[in-house]
């Protein structure tokens, strides 16, 4: 723990020098500190307010095999997909009003710049390219989440969205638009420390 | 003052008989149900599991409940039960179903319905391009297209469709003329 979690190396020393403090209650701090970071890293990039809830869950490469391969697709094209960073999103409008997803408005970042999502366009024109049978490409695309949306009060929905796959870790920051018109107050939401998953 | 006593006796019942007359073409909406300025359904034809041919345009004459639906997807395991227990209370008042399954195959789709809707005949949309016709928001998507092949309504995710407020809402689909 001292190697993972530099910033509570001296917490730890502290509460290991606290004298006063049984051996049972020291142990138990510890193991409530050691337990805490774990809690930490496993809970699920989430954004949610009084209008619109937003969860991430980073996929593992045997997660999405397992998914596709149960619906028939071939080595080849399991192949590719287990080099992508699949993140399953899940959107929920809580408010009266319109909430509009625009993937083209969320943008992903690491320390050395932007990441190039792979849209719809990018997947249809690879399947195409690999002549991929039409009803694998047509589950491929409903497994993703739509590229734009006007999601109406109380719509909940979900779908994944598939990134370079790399071990920084990464930002999202997205914007969705308001009103039928897109007219009202955007809501902005900046999700940190996003990882992809990998396999155990 | 005669006058005025008068239009207000004929105001109040005026007015109560223009409310009922408007709640009697627009029956009231269960949640997640939209309401759509009526067009044309998009092509419908397919074979069922059997190999049998359906051609929605075929239809004409009483409302269509157009599901569409893959096993894969959660909302849609949750929801075809519901569906099951709808067809089994509305099928004889009137109601048609086309229960499309998206890109899936036989197997698949025979045993996943065995087990959660096993009176249905599904529509196999091999390839998946009908249901990119219909140009659905997502899957599970339900549309409901009325006795002359217009889409009138269609359905925010799964819905609960044996619930009473459901049926009762389907029943005026059934009756309207």
């Amino acid at each position: 723990m001292l190697l993972c979690c530099p910033a509570l190396t001296p917490m730890v020393l502290m509460i290991l020098r606290m004298n006063s403090l049984p051996a049972a209650g020291r142990s138990g701090i510890l193991l409530l500190l050691l337990l805490w970071p774990l809690s930490a890293m496993t809970e699920e990039p989430a954004y949610e307010s009084a209008e619109l809830e937003v969860n991430l869950t980073p996929r593992t490469p045997q997660q999405i095999a397992a998914f596709y391969e149960g619906r028939g697709f071939s080595e080849p094209m399991i192949a590719i997909l287990r080099e992508q960073c699949f993140i399953t999103v899940f959107i929920h409008n809580k408010s009266d009003d319109i909430i509009w997803l625009d993937l083209a408005d969320w943008e992903f970042a690491d320390s050395d710049g932007p990441l190039r999502r792979r849209d719809r366009a990018d997947w249809k024109a690879r399947w195409q390219k690999r002549d991929i049978p039409l009803a694998h490409q047509s589950t491929f695309r409903w497994t993703l989440l739509p590229e734009k949306l006007d999601f109406l009060p109380g719509e909940r929905k979900g779908g994944n969205i598939t990134l370079p796959r790399h071990n920084q870790p990464f930002t999202l920051h997205a914007r969705f638009d308001t009103g039928e018109a897109r007219d009202g107050d955007p809501i902005e939401i900046t999700l940190e420390e996003l990882q992809c998953a990998d396999n155990p | 003052m005669r006058r005025q006593s008068l239009t207000r006796w004929l105001f109040w019942p005026g007015l109560l008989l223009i409310a009922l007359s408007a709640s009697a073409q627009s029956p009231e909406l269960p949640a997640g149900i939209i309401k759509h300025d009526p067009y044309p359904a998009p092509p419908l034809a397919l074979r069922d599991l059997d190999g049998e041919p359906y051609a929605l345009k075929n239809q004409r004459g009483a409302p269509v409940f157009v599901h569409f639906w893959a096993s894969w997807c959660g909302p849609c395991r949750e929801e075809m039960p519901a569906i099951q227990r709808m067809w089994d209370t509305l099928e004889e008042e009137g109601l048609k179903i086309a229960l499309v399954n998206t890109a899936e195959d036989e197997d698949t789709v025979f045993s996943f319905l065995a087990a959660h809707a096993p009176t249905i005949r599904p529509l196999m949309d091999r390839d998946g391009q009908v249901t990119e016709g219909w140009e659905p928001r997502g899957l599970p998507a339900t549309y409901l297209v009325d006795a002359q092949g217009q889409v009138q309504y269609q359905a925010i995710g799964g819905r609960p469709w044996d619930e009473p407020a459901y049926l009762d809402f389907l029943r005026s689909l059934i009756k309207a003329p």
